[in-house]
């Protein structure tokens, strides 16, 4: 191992001689060595000088060839000598002595107390060993009394990570005739025990006391267990003090698993642990009162557990390593740290899995998941009460304290004691209190407070960890209590909600002393309760009911009370606001009713100025149950950022990636805009005073709005890594890193796809509507359906019809919103009725229709699922004109009822389009089996079965939301000129497959030009294929810029994830010829006056067909016919160079 | 500098095409290193910094040949013309070539400025193409040669004079195109792009 040469190693004396070739020789201790007693006896080695320039004179003229291998053959003899001795002393001592040191191998540094010889003989005696010359192979302690400042401040680099100890820790242990923890005896300088960021992060430790490493493995792991048994019996054992060292070193490590499962029971376990703390005397709990739905939890629980454990472990061993005026001390350190901090592939995962912040952010998820029902019902009520508002009765309740006293609601002899929660409990550490129970606060003990600082005024202040699993399992027996007692419950936050009591019988105090008395039976925590007309006013009131208490303001005494409250009180105004405020001396809100409604919009805007004075007056209009939907869904590191290269960097964020999509995933959001936000270390800025903190900081953010709105992981992190780009840093200097996802759309309406505000959807609803409305036109059918309602597949067939007649219909409607038609009780047979319009009925619409049918419906649609299957074949076996015939009754019975006919005044058009109605259904039977699409669906199951001419009547948009609901296989039939090409074909040809028809519809696509118009025709084309990657290439068109050339829009594809392109099967072979078509006519548009843009556009593609199969595809196909072209126009052939 | 021409459309694009290819012809050449740095000294045009030659021969050579286009450029006649290095051998090594379209039929006033903004585009991408361009070999030379869609007709115009016809050497396999630049703004089409030879081209 070698060592760069330190400070230290140049200028103290003994310290770091070491050079390359010490490491590698240093072969420990052959056994033919070992017997061999040397002369020398000199036990003044470890005074022997050895300063460079000593040693470089006296090896000059020696048989050394340099000073690595004199050094080598020093130590080995220093090695022999010891050893020699210690068989020695030990065989002559008394053989009683038990080798307490065994394993340990310590070094000493600069003057201490007793010396250093003295020391040594301690190590001979107790089979400990005693190195002359550091090497961080074999010493595993350094032992000092007092360290320069030089080294202190590279305390990495002089003590490579290992533990710095006074020599007492030595002494004791002797009296104590056992190893003690050597972290009590920490250099003082040095003891600086909060746990480093690595600490969470670590895995496994059990390698630790394996193998020949020499880290102290029995030092480490009495800590470990004894860590994780604190945390395993969640306080229990909190008095089992943690210095107190334990015997039971080694086996730990195997048993290291045990410990997990241990932990993840821990809430369970209410067995004391016994002092000896060995970890297989603690009872394993079967997890009982985990429900499946918190299944998840528990498994995070369970690793969050096996995590704290290790991290007090290492932080243990890192504490010495802190180096203070190092960027980049926290990245992963050598050998033993290999684990640790952004090394780490978890990092991010575990960063937040340890945040109390995260723990409240995410816990409204949760909550809504698991009390939706009750939310949702209770929501569908609020709109009744808001009549109702003179009298109404607001609860606020909130958890006194709720993190303190969840985490010691089982000890009752800490309840009057100062206790507060934080993840470390150093005493000179710098970790910020989370939150402090009243006793504590006395002390003046806040939240925020750095744990020193909170030491120094409250020394015997407790802290306790975080337990996220009591703290989940108590904040849901808290909600309990209240959904029991309310059903207008708003969730504010784990602790803290709102209750809407207007409605409860009895006096609104006598329920909270209720609620409270429940609360704290169930959880063991206390609640407070404020009782008062609207939500500020009883928010306000809780404050003063505080702790543990409960405080009613009736509407009178509201002014009363607001008169003297402080503004900082009131929610919504923070320090800024509130030193504005005082700058106008404001102080109370009375002061604050005093000015004008427009001088203070003036002053702090509209809204702020309009809160101010509502909230002066104890007026708030909000409502118990408005919940806000999030807006962003991120996540943000700001804590323990510190990388040592760009690869540090990537990988964090594409941890961080991770957690944000499994938030968009919880959330059910996808989101289009993201926002990288950075803190960059300030140039001046020094090491923050709060350890491992960002410090001052300059916020950095970049952001991007992709086309298509996305959770998926990799787009995130391809996204966030362009993002990151942007930025140019050194990554040294960042201190934070988030992310976060804006322009959010819930993942089932983009699951739906283009179906929000659609005609589609437009129409579905429109035909739940108007339903009733069109019962004529189904008594008009009736005749037409009776013909062929002998045999229920008939019928069947006769339903695809309906439908198709049905969508028209509903067209009709929408053109002319005027059509009125006439209201008939009578409602249409069953089997009439279309599947696609019962399955998107609204439940209450479905409900009681079902009622009109006597409950048949329900039956129906069910059997109606299984039919469509057999449909398929039994429509296929129809001959074509028993159908036309039929539906040429249908048609013509249906037809005065459409408004089309007054659009288009010529017969024989209207004719024409009856004529087309019919290949529409015959049609409609070949491709559903084919495509296997919904069978009943609204819209007709292609283009042809649309009449163009209508069609092209439309307004814009209408036309656009057709086509786009129609499927791709008959998209290219769509173009101007072969508007009429449906109805030319005769019956027999429609009823074939699909495939003839692009064999006719590919010509007609070749005589186009798909790059006619603005916007070109492909883009209406492609947008209503049902093809994913057309539709995409259409969207992109749009938010290309409608530019009308193709390289802007594969760039903008470039920013969609390349093989979610390929992730399509049906429409393949299609699309791939229609974009292949596409490209083709590009070229020849552009091959004469622009080259540079297909030169562009080609090296996209190529660089998209290094990651899609469908491009590969593609561009083969296409690459010769540029080539041709280029050669034609140019003569010569594109250069496509291979290399980007 | 043809003032007299300035009233036909055509005119004012020729003359402003080939005031630009002046400058990106000695782009062209600076950017290839033919001649040390020093032989170049910066100017402004088109609010671009771009390189002039100082040597008054070069200087000449380049405004004397494109200009001496102005004429044939005003008809139409010009195809493409082309910075061509060669070899020893008169073996061309890299070409670069404007490939050049004049609407003759465009009636309407020529907007200066937007032919500017796209020229300028030029000037702009030429500047950082260095990387696309190969390393020419010792002892090349250069030339700028006009392509010209029929062969002109003697002319009593001493300008014209001044181009001769040439027979440079081609390569036998169709060249690798690299395109640089496209422009095509009413009237005026320009595209350069970058010509080597083949990977199949027989070395010599």
């Amino acid at each position: 191992m070698s060592m760069e040469s330190t400070r230290s190693a140049n200028s103290a004396k003994r310290s770091f001689n070491n050079n390359s070739n010490s490491a590698s020789s240093n072969s420990n201790s052959n056994p033919s060595n070992k017997k061999k007693k040397t002369s020398q006896k000199t036990l003044g080695v470890a005074w022997g000088s050895n300063s460079r320039s000593s040693s470089r004179s006296s090896f000059s003229n020696s048989p050394f060839s340099n000073f690595g291998s004199y050094m080598v053959e020093k130590n080995r003899k220093l090695q022999n000598q010891f050893e020699a001795e210690a068989s020695t002393s030990s065989h002559g001592g008394s053989g009683s002595v038990k080798p307490i040191f065994d394993g340990v191998s310590i070094f000493v540094d600069g003057f201490t107390v007793p010396s250093s010889q003295e020391l040594r003989g301690y190590m001979l005696k107790h089979g400990g060993r005693f190195e002359n010359y550091f090497s961080r192979r074999r010493v595993t302690h350094i032992i000092c009394s007092n360290l320069p400042d030089s080294k202190i401040k590279n305390l990495r680099s002089f003590s490579r990570g290992l533990p710095v100890v006074k020599p007492t820790w030595i002494l004791e242990s002797v009296t104590a005739n056992k190893l003690l923890s050597w972290v009590p005896y920490q250099l003082d300088q040095l003891a600086n025990n909060q746990p480093k960021l690595s600490a969470f992060f670590t895995l496994k430790r059990s390698s630790v006391s394996n193998g020949a490493s020499t880290h102290a493995p029995c030092q480490v792991n009495p800590e470990a267990e004894d860590s994780s048994l604190k945390v395993g019996t969640s306080g229990d054992t909190y008095f089992s003090e943690v210095s107190e060292p334990f015997e039971h070193s080694k086996q730990i490590s195997g048993e290291s698993d045990d410990l997990v499962d241990e932990n993840s029971n821990a809430s369970l376990v209410e067995e004391p642990a016994n002092s000896s703390g060995k970890p297989c005397e603690v009872a394993m709990a079967v997890p009982s009162n985990i429900d499946t739905e918190d299944e998840s939890s528990v498994k995070n629980y369970l690793q969050s557990n096996h995590y704290q454990p290790s991290a007090l472990v290492s932080s243990n061993c890192i504490n010495n390593q802190n180096m203070k005026g190092s960027p980049s001390s926290t990245v992963s350190e050598p050998s033993n740290q290999s684990h640790s901090t952004l090394g780490d592939p978890n990092f991010v995962e575990n960063y937040f899995k340890n945040s109390r912040l995260h723990f409240i952010g995410t816990w409204r998820n949760r909550y809504r998941k698991r009390f939706r029902t009750l939310s949702d019902g209770f929501n569908c009520t609020s709109s009744n009460i808001k009549a109702s508002a003179l009298k109404t009765a607001i609860m606020h309740v909130d958890m006194d304290c709720f993190f303190v006293s969840v985490v010691i609601r089982n000890h009752l002899e800490l309840r009057d004691k100062p206790v507060a929660v934080c993840h470390s409990d150093n005493r000179k550490g710098t970790a910020e209190i989370s939150s402090a129970n009243y006793p504590a606060r006395d002390y003046g003990i806040k939240a925020g407070m750095f744990v020193r600082d909170a030491k120094a005024l409250c020394p015997h202040l407790v802290i306790f960890p975080y337990n996220f699993e009591a703290y989940e399992e108590v904040a849901d027996q808290f909600y309990s209590v209240l959904h029991k007692h309310g059903n207008k419950v708003q969730a504010v936050s784990c602790d803290e909600a709102f209750l809407d009591v207007t409605d409860s019988e009895g006096d609104p105090q006598l329920l909270a002393s209720k609620i409270r008395r429940e609360i704290f039976e169930t959880t063991g925590c206390t609640a407070s309760a404020g009782i008062a007309g609207n939500m500020l006013m009883a928010r306000l009131a809780t404050r003063t009911a505080k702790p543990d208490g409960q405080c009613y303001i009736p509407p009178e005494r509201v002014d009363d009370y607001l008169s003297q409250l402080p503004i900082k009180a009131l929610p919504g105004v923070g320090y800024v606001l509130e030193e504005k405020l005082k700058k106008q001396n404001v102080w109370t809100c009375g002061q604050l009713c005093m000015i004008s409604k427009d001088s203070l919009q003036k002053d702090f805007g509209l809204k702020t100025g309009e809160m101010l004075w509502n909230y002066s007056r104890g007026v708030d209009n909000r409502l118990v149950g408005l919940i806000q939907e999030s807006k962003s869904v991120g996540a943000e590191v700001n804590w323990g950022v510190r990388f040592k290269d760009v690869k540090d960097a990537q990988n964090f964020l594409s941890n961080l990636c991770k957690e944000v999509s499994l938030r968009l995933q919880g959330c059910g959001v996808e989101g289009r805009t993201f926002t990288l936000k950075i803190k960059k270390r300030r140039k001046d800025a020094e090491e923050p005073t709060k350890y491992m903190g960002h410090g001052d900081c300059e916020n950095l953010s970049h952001s991007t709005t992709v086309p298509v709105a996305t959770d998926d992981v990799e787009v995130l992190q391809r996204i966030t890594k362009q993002l990151f780009g942007s930025f140019h840093l050194d990554v040294k200097e960042i201190r934070g890193v988030g992310l976060q996802v804006s322009r959010l759309e819930s993942t089932e309406n983009s699951k739906q796809g283009l179906e929000r505000n659609s005609l589609k959807s437009w129409l579905t609803s429109a035909s739940a509507r108007t339903e009733e409305l069109c019962k004529n036109n189904y008594v008009a059918k009736e005749s037409s359906n009776q013909g062929c309602e002998g045999e229920g597949d008939e019928t069947l067939g006769q339903l695809c019809g309906n439908s198709v007649g049905l969508s028209i219909q509903m067209d009709s409607n929408t053109s002319n919103g005027a059509a009125c038609l006439n209201e008939v009780s009578v409602p249409p047979p069953i089997c009439h009725l279309d599947m696609g319009v019962l399955k998107s009925l609204p439940p209450e619409l479905f409900s009681e229709l079902n009622e009109i049918y006597g409950g048949k419906l329900v039956d129906f649609v069910a059997k109606n699922k299984g039919k469509t299957e057999n449909m398929n074949h039994t429509l296929r076996a129809y001959s074509h004109e028993k159908i036309e015939g039929a539906m040429k009754e249908g048609q013509a019975a249906l037809l005065p009822s459409m408004v089309f006919q007054n659009e288009i005044p010529v017969e024989n058009k209207a004719k024409q389009h009856i004529a087309k109605e019919v290949p529409a259904v015959s049609g409609a039977e070949s491709f559903v089996p084919a495509s296997g699409l919904t069978k009943t669906d609204l819209i007709p199951s292609s283009l042809s079965q649309v009449d163009t001419a209508v069609l092209q009547q439309l307004p814009e948009e209408l036309k656009v939301d057709i086509l786009e609901h129609l499927p791709a296989h008959r998209m290219q039939v769509f173009s101007p000129n072969v508007l009429l090409y449906p109805t030319e074909i005769p019956l027999e040809a429609l009823g074939t497959k699909t495939a003839e028809n692009n064999s006719g519809s590919k010509d007609f696509v070749l005589d186009n030009n798909l790059w006619f118009g603005t916007p070109p025709h492909w883009v209406e084309k492609f947008k209503v294929s049902n093809c994913l990657i057309l539709n995409i290439l259409a969207e992109m068109y749009y938010k290309s810029g409608s530019t009308g050339n193709l390289s802007p829009i594969l760039q903008c594809i470039s920013s969609v994830s390349i093989h979610q392109l390929d992730a399509f099967q049906d429409g393949w072979d299609e699309a791939m010829y229609i974009l292949c078509e596409l490209l083709k006519q590009y070229i020849k548009l552009k091959i004469e006056l622009d080259i540079e843009e297909i030169y562009v556009c080609f090296r996209l593609l190529r660089r998209f067909a290094m990651k899609s199969e469908f491009f590969i595809q593609m561009y083969n196909i296409v690459y010769p016919y540029l080539q041709a072209l280029v050669g034609e126009n140019y003569g010569g052939n594109l250069h496509m160079s291979l290399k980007d | 500098m043809d003032r007299k021409d300035n009233q036909s459309p055509q005119g004012e694009t020729a003359r402003i095409l080939v005031e630009f290819l002046e400058v990106a012809i000695t782009s062209i050449v600076f950017l290839k290193g033919v001649y040390p740095s020093g032989a170049f000294e910066r100017r402004r045009y088109m609010n671009l910094v771009v390189q002039r030659a100082c040597h008054p021969q070069l200087r000449d050579y380049i405004h004397s040949a494109v200009f001496g286009l102005l004429p044939f450029i005003q008809k139409g006649m010009v195809e493409r013309a082309a910075v061509i290095f060669f070899n020893t051998d008169g073996i061309p090594v890299e070409r670069f070539v404007f490939k050049l379209a004049v609407n003759q039929s465009y009636g309407s006033k020529v907007e200066d400025a937007n032919l500017e903004f796209s020229l300028r585009s030029f000037l702009i991408k030429l500047s950082v193409s260095e990387s696309l361009t190969k390393v020419l070999p010792r002892d090349y030379r250069w030339e700028i040669t006009a392509y010209f869609r029929s062969l002109p007709e003697a002319s009593a115009n001493k300008d014209v004079e001044q181009w001769i016809p040439t027979d440079t050497r081609q390569w036998e396999q169709p060249p690798l195109l690299t395109p640089i630049k496209s422009m095509s703004s009413e009237p005026l089409c320009v595209q350069l792009y970058i010509e080597h030879p083949s990977l199949s081209e027989p070395k010599p």
